[in-house]
């Protein structure tokens, strides 16, 4: 067993190698490509291994004691290999992968010193996903979800020259900050309750754990920031203010997935508190339905996709809500592929076009047929359609949620699913068909670029044909009866709805876009203004926590400061006064021997 | 009544009102006077314990010496002023509590002592005795003082020389 | 009989006369002068005590403290002089350059 220890740490500590080098030999990071190159090979070693753990069927778990104690380590450090982290050291060392290779090309134009920065941040950010994933117990995970935390706001800042970004990056760390909040005193309390943090010992003492729906509510508040769940959702489009292949990498892909994926990781802990796994199918269906219905009015291009990323976010904690955890976590995986797909190739067509607004695209189908292809290859897997792998998942998932007989969520997702393929195809329809528009040479991108969306594209169809090959359970979704004979028929007539409605209103114009948003206007005003969400929480910040720095600002200027000026003055004062006897005159020091003598004599006296 | 007893009392009489009057006077100069007539009174209680001799030290060196001294030092000081010094005092009252109080305490350490013996009979030549003592036992002592006055002597020339 | 004690109580009352002096006066000189009286105090002290005991060294001592007193007040005065060349003024009240 010893020596199938190597191949899972050698996955975690080749980028963690890769970002000591890069952080600490200056020159090489300066570089820029040689540091970009580093950083990918790196990667690709990684992957090599991961994909050799994954096909070997590694299981097994290493621990190494941390903090150590009597009776017991109080904390430990180690890898836990099993079904679940195979596929995730996959997912995330092959998408960091593709986009570290596509980051070369798009980011071309950067100064050197800024490049090298950026593949400096993309191995730290690797090491520190891999390291969730790989956790065996809440803390060591807890403490990469806060790394991983770091890495966002790094890498969303990255253009930390653009006021908008700063603030998105700030806004993302502070957002998910407070969902971290109630992670940490959950895990606390489970620890405190069970003396443990490892999640091998956990699922066996939880039972006995009381208040234990509590404990779990809170541990939830960490996906609800992490996943983007309402009303935790509102740093996800902000965070579009980054570079495109990171938010292909992080926010479609895999830190957001990491509270789905503790989630999917505890599953055996929420399994004892069924009114939390209820409210969470419900938080997260109800997300998949606003974000949705947001994405539908959206005009950027990147900002269609972070609201899709979030919906479809909340259809995998549904899943998990409704008990098929596996589930979630297939959506999970395929999600990772042709949402990736989907923002790369985004970011070909800004990078050719110039401007994130669809509004000002059209046509581009006839000038970047490559990237035309890509994007309506992960737009038919992201709508559901057969044989693609988006169908299946998001079927395993619609199915999980009926069997629990959760209709609400059941209804709302089923919506969200017609308005994915609504607001999708309408973004296609859009930018690539219809007019061009006069000036500027939309041209297809360099190789670089599209290596990597062809990848991706081929991954989703095949993905998609091996499921269709061998059922769910190639997915890992074991357990399950088959989902009711009306479910997949359902699905495909909700996509196909959907993409007749975008074809009627976008392309063929038979639809007034504008007569629809007057008809649903109440609806429409608040989607385009998300909901007054944003306003809320500056509205609570400058009210709650600006008061509060205020009055405790009062405090310690009045009160602390206020205690020590006035034994200050008091010492000045008093100083003051004693320089009196000080006075110069020689007749006062004779009033001071005169009174010495005084006190001579009268010790005399006394000493008799 | 004898007449050393008379004697004493007249001689204390005049010498504390003498006193009184050096430390009360507003003018300068009768304070001078005054601490003059407070000199000759102390050398007439020297002479009633039978000591001609320092009787005769006190009036030439104290009343002769230290008073033409101090006239000369008022007439300088109050002549390039050009008006009579004016003497006030100040706190009286404090100054008045602080001596008395020192009195006070000395006179505690009187009381408890018994010092009223008879005196003891004087050796005739008490002159020659204080010659044979200053040459004697103390002669390192009068010669130290010669150096003393010398040292003096060029102080107070020193502090004397006008500035040029 | 006048006892050893009257003197020395006379010596005491002139001593604190002459610290009255010294310590009201304003005028540089006149606390010169309380410091003759006090001086002077001791000298009685010390003649009536070299009396009743019968030793000569209170004699011998009265007469150093007699020429050491001449030697000081002639210093002092000179001192005093000197400042008001300076100073143009010799109330002790205004002579406080050492004040704190």
């Amino acid at each position: 067993m010893a020596s199938s220890i190597g191949l899972p740490l050698a996955v975690l500590a080749l980028p963690f190698i890769a970002f000591v080098l890069l952080a600490v030999a200056a020159p090489l990071r300066r570089a820029g490509r040689a540091a970009g190159l580093v950083s990918i090979l790196t990667m690709a070693l990684a992957f090599a291994a991961a994909l050799t753990v994954w096909a070997l069927g590694l299981v097994f778990e290493a621990t190494w004691t941390w903090i150590p104690a009597d009776g017991g380590p109080i904390a430990s450090v180690g890898l836990m290999v099993d079904s679940l982290s195979q596929a995730m050291l996959v997912l995330v060392t092959l998408v960091s992968l593709l986009v570290q290779i596509y980051s070369l090309a798009y980011l071309h134009d950067e100064p050197p010193a800024s490049l090298g920065r950026y593949y400096t941040y993309q191995s730290l950010f690797a090491f520190s996903m891999l390291g969730l994933v790989l956790a065996p117990g809440f803390l060591q995970m807890f403490i990469f979800w806060e790394l991983v935390g770091l890495c966002s706001y790094l890498l969303i800042g990255y253009w930390y020259e653009r006021p908008a970004a700063a603030r998105a990056a700030v806004k993302a760390f502070w957002i998910t900050k407070l969902g971290d909040v109630g992670f940490i005193i959950g895990i606390v309390l489970l620890w405190s309750a069970t003396g443990t943090f490892e999640f091998t010992e956990l699922f066996d003492k939880a039972q006995s754990v009381s208040g234990l729906p509590l404990i779990m509510f809170l541990i939830y508040l960490g996906a609800v920031g992490k996943s983007a769940q309402f009303p935790l959702h509102v740093w996800l489009p902000d965070a579009m203010e980054g570079p495109t292949p990171v938010s292909a990498l992080i926010h479609a892909a895999t830190m957001v997935t990491a509270g789905v994926f503790m989630v999917t990781r505890a599953e055996p802990l929420f399994a004892l508190v069924p009114e939390v796994l209820t409210l969470i199918a419900w938080v997260g269906a109800f997300t998949a339905l606003l974000a949705a219905t947001m994405a539908c009015v959206e005009g950027d291009i990147k900002r269609v996709l972070a609201y899709s990323t979030v919906s479809q976010l909340g259809y995998m904690m549904a899943a998990a809500g409704a008990g098929a955890a596996q589930a979630g976590f297939l959506h999970l995986l395929t999600h990772g592929l042709f949402k990736a797909l989907l923002f790369l190739a985004a970011g070909a067509v800004i990078h050719a076009v110039g401007t994130n607004d669809v509004f000002r695209m059209g046509g581009l189908f006839r000038a970047m047929p490559h990237t035309g292809i890509v994007f309506i290859v992960g737009t038919l897997a992201l709508a559901g359609v057969p044989p693609l792998a988006g169908f299946f998942s998001k079927e395993a998932v619609l199915g999980g949620v009926w069997e629990a007989h959760l209709t609400g969520p059941f209804l709302m997702l089923a919506l969200t699913a017609l308005l994915t393929a609504f607001y999708m195809f309408r973004v296609v329809f859009i930018a690539f068909f219809g007019r061009a528009h006069a000036g500027g040479h939309p041209h297809e991108a360099p190789w670089l670029m599209r290596g990597p969306l062809w990848i991706l594209a081929l991954l989703t169809v095949l993905v998609g044909l091996r499921l269709a090959a061998g059922g769910l359970a190639a997915g890992g979704v074991e357990g399950h009866e088959e989902a009711p004979g009306w479910l997949a028929p359902l699905s495909v007539g909700l996509a196909l709805a959907g993409f007749l409605l975008a074809w009627a209103m976008y392309q063929r114009g038979v639809i007034e876009p504008a007569r629809v948003a007057t008809a649903l206007g109440p609806l429409d005003f608040m989607a385009r203004r998300r909901y007054g969400l944003d306003t809320l929480y500056a509205g609570l910040y400058r009210g709650i926590m600006l008061g509060f720095s205020r009055l405790i600002g009062w405090i310690d200027r009045y009160l602390v400061d206020g205690l020590l000026n006035v034994l200050s003055a008091l010492t000045l004062r008093a100083g003051a006064r004693l320089r009196g006897i000080q006075s110069g005159k020689a007749q006062d020091y004779v009033y001071g021997v005169a009174f010495g003598v005084l006190l001579l004599i009268v010790w005399a006296q006394l000493w008799r | 009544m004898t007449l050393e007893t008379v004697g004493f009392w007249v001689v204390a009489v005049v010498l504390l009102a003498s006193s009184l009057a050096v430390v009360l006077t507003p003018n300068l100069f009768h304070a001078v006077l005054y601490l003059a007539a407070a000199l000759v009174a102390t050398g007439v209680v020297f002479l009633l314990l039978d000591q001609p001799f320092l009787f005769a030290v006190q009036l030439l060196l104290y009343a002769g010496g230290v008073v033409t001294i101090v006239v000369f030092a008022i007439m300088l000081t109050e002549r390039l002023v050009g008006e009579r010094l004016v003497q006030t005092s100040r706190h009286l009252v404090n100054g008045a509590i602080v001596s008395a109080a020192v009195f006070v305490g000395i006179a505690g350490f009187l009381i408890r002592s018994p010092l009223d013996g008879a005196r003891p009979a004087q050796s005739a030549d008490v002159t020659a005795a204080i010659g044979r003592a200053l040459f004697g036992p103390f002669a390192i002592t009068l010669e130290l003082l010669g150096v003393l006055l010398v040292v003096a002597l060029l102080g107070a020339l020193h502090f004397a020389r006008s500035e040029e | 009989m006048i006892g050893l004690s009257a003197y020395l109580t006379l010596a005491a009352l002139v001593f604190s006369i002459g610290l009255f002096g010294v310590l009201t006066r304003r005028n540089a000189v006149g606390i010169l002068l309380g410091i003759e009286l006090m001086l002077n105090a001791v000298n009685i002290n010390l003649v009536a005590f070299a009396r009743f005991s019968g030793n000569v060294t209170g004699l011998v001592f009265t007469l150093f403290t007699i020429a050491i007193t001449v030697a000081e007040v002639a210093v002092g005065l000179a001192i005093v002089i000197a400042i008001f060349r300076v100073r143009r003024t010799v109330e002790a009240d205004r002579l406080d350059l050492l004040r704190g």
